[in-house]
Formats: structure tokens, C-alpha cells, sequence
């Protein structure tokens, strides 16, 4: 049980190109998550039931299902439908890569979805009042007002779910996509030292956690910084941050529970 | 759906295996990470000192980085590891480790320092005035720890605690990657065979939710009983 | 007092879904009505406000108050009666609710400002989003009802870092910077600490010297006796009583007023 250090340098290549992947694909699903995610919350909180229904079926299937298994769905279930199959579409889900953006970003947009409807639902009525009684436009309201003050009550929730999904892209290992678990591995194999490059690996993901971690902790401070003064938080106590400031040993948080407890969450 | 039958025609028999799998395995590592994160919470309460400082650097390691590649090292690892740690007692064994013991280790190492930290900011919001209650009535330590302050401290995590078991269920999924065969390595191979992937995916999906709404319908009862003589908040 | 300002004159309302009816009051309601499920709030209620008129609505709590000044700018939905502001009839169904608005002016109990955006930003926001106001013409706009208010030196703070006493100004000159002709009042001071209810009574009462027209909910018996050309009274969804300040307080004739009234001075 030791760590090769000479093992290390030769294959920080290798690694730093699956580390790269990683990246990309992190990078991909967010901005997957967030369109969809926006979409879907809106048809979740429709004022017509049909549509609440299926935001709500989205939201129950897309969360519920172990990213994994989306994977699988996508990649090896979507190319048996003939619209898939006899249309152009086929070379979009002929690639792995594109699969595995997907899957994990239909995981991911789920998540959007309750954590910007539970902003968006935790948003006093007082300023959007006020905002309308000034004679906006709801169109404004909603887009300057309301949705603001949502996506900084949300952004803690937020940063916990990028966060768990980051490390949750292991998963593409199962569609054949060389992330840095997979190069990794593909090291073990060739050398049968399973230390040096998992153990690599192993600081490239703290890196890329706890970066990008400080990197929505500062985004926190500068979207939050009217809440910077000595002036009580008034924000609802779900919220609230727990422990503001900038500490690398602080642990990124857990996903909101999936189905009834909502409003039951860890911070 | 003959598929999904028992026996040799279908897989019905191999998928229930592999949930028994699954099951098994989220079962055992919420346990085990259960009581050594309970463990973890009391040895590093105190904001200070060396076990703190050991605490967070372990917690900062264990989510920061995935699972599955903990599960690797412990698999491909693992008996160096053990040999390693037992060398030093004259005991020279290396023996085989499971995937099962693998998983669940590596499971366990993940999410302890989650728990601790949910029981341990728990244990901080429980009134300092029940520590002082139990201490002038002269209370044993060990008692003040089991009867008074623990149970408090659980009613407060008890929501986190459930959440965290949602997650490591869901988390269970990626086993298969390291060659265990669990639900989704089931599922997989019927579908490969059958090319059935809709159907054979579509019973892991289920099986997922209505396992975790399952076990989260048990919690809430049982957090209502955690909850008795819990005068309920505004919220 | 304040430096007297010009009185915005009134320009034509803009033609929109409500219709103009010719009629000189600043607003007008007729039998409202509005019931949230079982519970009737508003019973039939007909007040009339002349422009320039200033009108202090009392009662006690649950009397239908604030829900009479949400109804007339269309924060909450009547359910029968009539609204007309400025001639301007705001439908049942919220037709004509954005024109009514750009005339009434709001001020809340809880003041309302936009946490995510400094002083001068919530009171640029609406001239520049509605108005299609530039940048500079909206500052220009948002500091001169700033220093209207007093509080021209905090435009660059955010509303967290300010005083109840603050945030309640800047929610004043937030409203005013849309020049309205109607400002109403939902109980501004009464989420205020004591010590700061005497400034914004000051704006207040400099905002009716000149001339704004203005109908306000508050319990501050001070305020509408310097200030008030009417008392109205409000209880169980009805008017009771209306009367001219010192009448109101000093020889209130209907006995729930009586009551109210003793109450009040407990």
C-alpha cells in the first residue's frame, strides 16, 4: 500500500484528460438543468392541473430514478423508438457523450425545478405587491422581482445539488465515457496499483468540489451582499445560511428529499 | 411481461435478487454509518482540538469526492489495506474482500461524516438547559448522553437523517460500475438480452420510488412518535 | 415643513381597457363588495374622495380596511360595486387594473422594498420599466423625491442597512417617483418603532400640505386631526360614521365609535 509518486507524474496526463471530461460534462448538465429546469418549474406551478400533473410526474420520475438507470434509458432505451431510430436524431443519441448529458441533466433539471419552486414559493408577497401596485407589468414583476429574490433564496440548495451531481458523474462510466474515474481505472488496470492513480484522482475531485464550492460561496456573498450589514436576517429560517464566510473544511450539504417532505430539509 | 416472470423464462428471480442486493447494501452502510456518525458527532463536538481538526479533514475528504471511487479503492485496495493495518500486529493476512463488504465500507466511509454533521449541529440546538437540568439531579453522564440529550438531538436530525438515507439509496446505484450484482447490473443484463430496456429500466425506476416514498411514509410515522409531547412550531 | 413642491398637473389618463366617465372625484366606489369564501369583508361600502381631499379610514382589525385601499388598486379582486379613480372604472375582472395604478400611489405596513436592489434602484426600477424612463432621468427623478423625503444621503444603501423610520421614506418616494395623484396608505406606521413613527408622519403630512390627494388607514389620531378633511369609520365591512376630524373624535355619534374610540385611548 504505497503511493507512487513517478506512477503519479506519468499518468497526470491521462488523468487531467478525464478530469477535463469531467469538467465538460459537469459544465453541460448545469446548463442543461438550468433550461429545463426553468421550463419545467413553470408547467410544475401552471395554474392548469393537466400541466401541474405532469411537472409533478417529471419531477417524481426524473428525481426518483437513480441517475444510472437514466442512463441506460437514454443510451440503450431512446434508440429503440423509431422516431429516434429512423431520423436524424440517431446520430445525436449515437453518441455517448450527448446520452450522458442528457440522462444526468434530465437528474439534475428535477432537482431545478423544487429547489426554484421552493424559492420562488418562498418569496414574501409584500415586494411583489409592492412592484405591482407601482403599475408593472407581471411580465417585469416576475422577471425582475420575483425571480431575483428566488434564485438567492435557492442558491444554497443549489450549490448542494451541483455539488452531489458533480461526483454523481461517475455514472457516464456506464454509457463507455473516460471520465477521470474511468482513466483512473484504466490506469489500475495497467499497472494493478490501485492507490496512486485513485488516490490521484481521488484529490482532482476534492479540487473540483471545493472549487467550485468557494466559486458559489463568493457568488453568494456578491448576490447576498444587501444582507451584508449588521441588520438581523429576516429571511424565512429555511434559507437563511447556516454558516456564512469562506472555510475549506466546511462539507457541502445533501439533496432535498425527494417526494412529501418538502418542506423538510437539511439546512 | 412474461419477462418479469419467476424462473428460467423470466428475470423475474434475478431482478428480485438484485433489489435484495440493493437493499441489503443501503440497509448495512446506513447502519454502520448511522452509529459511527453518532460517535463521530459526540467525539467532535467541541469546535476545537485535535479531534475536531481530524474531523473535518476526514469529512472533507469523504464529500469530496465520489463514492464510486471509493468503492474501487476499497475493491481493488482493500486487502492491502487490511494487510497493511494489521501488519504492524505481526498478523500477516491478506484476504480476499468481497464487493459486498467493499461497498458497504466505502458506503459507510462516505456518508458517516453527513450524519455526524447533521447530529452533531443537532446536538448543539438542544437546550443548553437540559444539560443543567439532568446535571443538578445528578444524572450519570452516561445517562444525560443516552436519555436526555441524544434523543433530543435525533428528533432534531431526524429530517436530515432521512434525507441522507434517500440519497445513499439512490447513490447504491453505481455499485454495479464496481461488478456487484445489484438491480441496476440486473436489470441490465435483461435488458441486454432481451432488448427490453424500457421495460426492464422502467421496474428499476419504480422500484426506487416506491421504495424510497415507502420508507419515507415509515419515517414521518415514525418522527410523529419522535415528536410526542413536541408542542408543534408556527411553521 | 419641506420646501413646497409643484403639484403634478393632472394630465389625461391614458386610454386603456377602463373607460372614462366625467366626474371630478379622485375616486369613487360604489356598494363594494368582496368576500374571501364564507366571510363577507366589504358590505356595500360608497365613499367618495375629491382630488385633493385627505381621508384617514379607521376601525378595528378584520374591519375591512386595508382589504377597501388593496381593492381600489387592484391588489385585491372586488367581487361587486363599482371603482372608478380619476374617472378611470377598474373592472371586477381587472381590466383597466394597470391604468388605475399608474395613478395611485402605494405605501405598505411592511414597506415592501426590493431587498436585491439599492435605495436609488427601487426607486428607479418602476419609472424606467414602465415608463420607459432613462437611466439618468430616473436617478434624477428617484434623488428628487429622495431629498423630498430626507433621505437623499442613503441612495447608494441597500434597504437592509436602513432604520424602519428609513425604509417607510424610501417607500414614499419609491411610490412618488411614479407620479401619482393618489397616494394610499396601508397603517405606514404602525410596523414602526415608536421613536420613528414622528418622521414619516412629517412626510406625510408635507405630502398633504401640498396638495396631494391621499387616503390613508392608520390609527394615528394626531396625524388626522392636523391633516384629515374626514374621518371615515369602518366596522364589520360598513361605513358607521364619517365626520370632519374634530368632530370624529370629539362627538362621535354612533356607539361602535364610541367604543372604538375608547379602546384607543387605552
Amino acid at each position: 500500500m504505497t503511493f507512487d509518486f513517478a506512477l503519479a507524474w506519468t499518468s497526470l496526463p491521462a488523468l487531467l484528460n478525464g478530469a477535463w471530461m469531467t469538467v465538460l460534462i459537469t459544465v453541460s448538465v448545469m446548463a442543461v438543468g438550468a433550461v429545463l429546469g426553468f421550463g419545467m418549474c413553470l408547467v410544475r406551478m401552471s395554474r392548469n392541473r393537466a400541466l401541474a400533473a405532469i411537472g409533478a410526474a417529471y419531477v417524481a420520475v426524473f428525481r426518483g430514478a437513480p441517475s444510472i438507470v437514466l442512463l441506460y434509458l437514454v443510451y440503450a432505451g431512446l434508440p429503440q423508438l423509431s422516431i429516434v431510430r429512423d431520423t436524424p436524431l440517431w446520430l445525436l443519441f449515437a453518441s455517448p457523450l450527448f446520452c450522458a448529458i442528457l440522462g444526468l441533466g434530465l437528474n439534475h433539471s428535477a432537482y431545478v425545478v423544487e429547489i426554484l419552486r421552493g424559492g420562488l414559493s418562498a418569496v414574501p408577497a409584500g415586494p411583489v405587491e409592492a412592484a405591482l401596485a407601482l403599475g408593472l407589468p407581471p411580465r417585469i414583476v416576475f422577471v425582475k422581482v420575483r425571480l431575483p429574490m428566488a434564485v438567492r433564496y435557492g442558491l444554497k440548495a443549489y450549490q448542494n445539488e451541483v455539488l452531489i451531481f458533480l461526483k454523481s458523474t461517475v455514472a457516464v462510466g456506464a454509457v463507455t465515457i473516460a471520465d477521470l474515474t474511468g482513466a483512473a481505472n484504466e490506469i489500475f488496470a495497467m499497472t494493478y496499483d490501485p492507490f496512486t492513480p485513485l488516490v490521484t484522482a481521488g484529490a482532482m475531485y476534492w479540487l473540483l468540489t471545493n472549487g467550485l464550492r468557494l466559486g458559489f460561496e463568493a457568488l453568494d456573498r456578491r448576490l447576498n451582499r444587501h444582507l451584508a450589514a449588521t441588520v438581523p436576517d429576516r429571511r424565512p429560517a429555511t434559507v437563511r445560511r447556516s454558516r456564512p464566510g469562506l472555510s475549506l473544511f466546511r462539507q457541502p450539504l445533501v439533496r432535498r428529499l425527494p417526494a412529501k417532505p418538502a418542506a423538510r430539509e437539511t439546512h | 411481461m412474461g419477462l418479469l416472470a419467476y424462473g428460467a423464462d423470466g428475470y423475474g428471480d434475478e431482478l428480485l435478487d438484485g433489489a435484495l442486493v440493493t437493499v441489503q447494501l443501503a440497509v448495512f452502510s446506513y447502519l454502520l454509518a448511522a452509529i459511527l456518525g453518532t460517535l463521530m458527532a459526540v467525539l467532535t463536538l467541541k469546535p476545537h482540538g485535535l479531534r475536531w481538526m481530524i474531523g473535518r479533514v476526514y469529512a472533507s475528504v469523504a464529500t469530496g469526492i465520489p463514492s464510486l471511487l471509493v468503492i474501487f479503492l476499497l475493491y481493488y485496495g482493500g486487502t492491502e489495506i487490511v494487510h497493511a493495518l494489521l501488519a504492524p500486529f505481526g498478523v500477516e493476512e491478506r484476504p480476499a474482500i468481497p464487493p459486498m463488504a467493499a461497498a458497504v465500507a466505502a458506503l459507510t466511509f462516505v456518508y458517516t461524516p453527513y450524519l455526524a454533521d447533521l447530529l452533531r449541529s443537532a446536538l448543539q440546538n438542544v437546550p443548553k438547559g437540559q444539560l443543567e437540568a439532568a446535571e443538578v439531579l445528578s444524572v450519570p453522564r452516561r445517562q444525560i448522553w443516552l436519555k436526555v440529550l441524544l434523543p433530543q438531538a435525533l428528533r432534531i436530525a431526524y429530517p436530515g437523517f432521512v434525507n441522507i438515507w434517500v440519497v445513499l439509496l439512490k447513490d447504491t446505484a453505481l455499485v454495479s460500475l464496481a461488478g456487484l450484482t445489484d438491480l441496476i447490473a440486473a436489470a441490465k443484463v435483461a435488458s441486454g438480452s432481451t432488448r427490453e430496456p424500457f421495460l426492464f429500466y422502467g421496474v428499476v425506476v419504480v422500484f426506487f420510488i416506491l421504495f424510497s416514498a415507502a420508507t419515507i411514509r415509515l419515517a414521518n410515522r415514525q418522527s410523529r412518535r419522535l415528536d410526542r409531547g413536541v408542542r408543534a412550531s408556527e411553521a | 415643513m419641506g420646501p413646497a413642491l409643484p403639484i403634478p398637473t393632472p394630465t389625461p389618463a391614458p386610454q386603456g381597457a377602463g373607460t372614462r366617465l366625467r366626474t371630478r372625484a379622485a375616486i369613487e366606489l360604489r356598494d363594494l363588495r368582496k368576500r374571501y369564501g364564507e366571510q363577507e369583508v366589504l358590505r356595500g361600502v360608497t365613499l367618495t374622495v375629491e382630488r385633493g381631499e385627505k381621508i384617514v379610514l379607521c376601525g378595528p382589525s378584520g374591519s375591512g380596511k386595508s382589504t377597501l385601499i388593496r381593492c381600489i388598486n387592484g391588489l385585491e379582486r372586488h367581487d361587486g360595486g363599482t371603482i372608478a379613480v380619476n374617472g378611470v372604472t377598474l373592472e371586477a375582472d381587472g381590466r383597466g387594473v394597470q391604468d388605475v395604478r399608474r395613478e395611485v400611489g402605494m405605501v405598505f405596513q411592511h414597506f415592501n422594498l426590493f431587498p436585491h436592489m439599492t435605495v436609488l434602484e427601487n426607486c428607479t426600477f418602476a419609472p424606467r420599466q414602465a415608463l420607459g424612463l432613462s437611466a439618468a432621468a430616473a436617478a434624477e427623478r428617484a434623488m428628487h423625491h429622495l431629498a423630498r423625503v430626507r433621505i437623499a444621503d442613503q441612495a447608494g444603501k441597500f434597504p437592509a442597512q436602513l432604520s424602519g423610520g428609513q425604509q417607510q421614506r424610501v417607500a414614499i418616494a419609491r411610490a412618488l417617483c411614479m407620479d401619482p395623484r393618489i397616494m394610499l396608505f396601508d397603517e405606514p406606521t404602525s410596523a414602526l418603532d415608536p421613536e420613528m413613527v414622528a418622521e414619516v408622519l412629517q412626510v406625510m403630512e408635507e405630502l398633504a400640505a401640498q396638495g396631494m390627494t391621499m387616503l390613508c388607514v392608520t390609527h394615528e389620531m394626531g396625524f388626522a386631526r392636523h391633516v384629515a378633511d374626514r374621518c371615515v369609520f369602518l366596522d364589520g365591512g360598513e361605513i358607521v360614521e364619517q365626520a370632519g376630524a374634530e368632530r370624529f373624535f370629539v362627538a362621535p355619534e354612533s356607539d361602535r365609535l364610541k367604543r372604538f374610540l375608547r379602546q384607543m385611548l387605552h
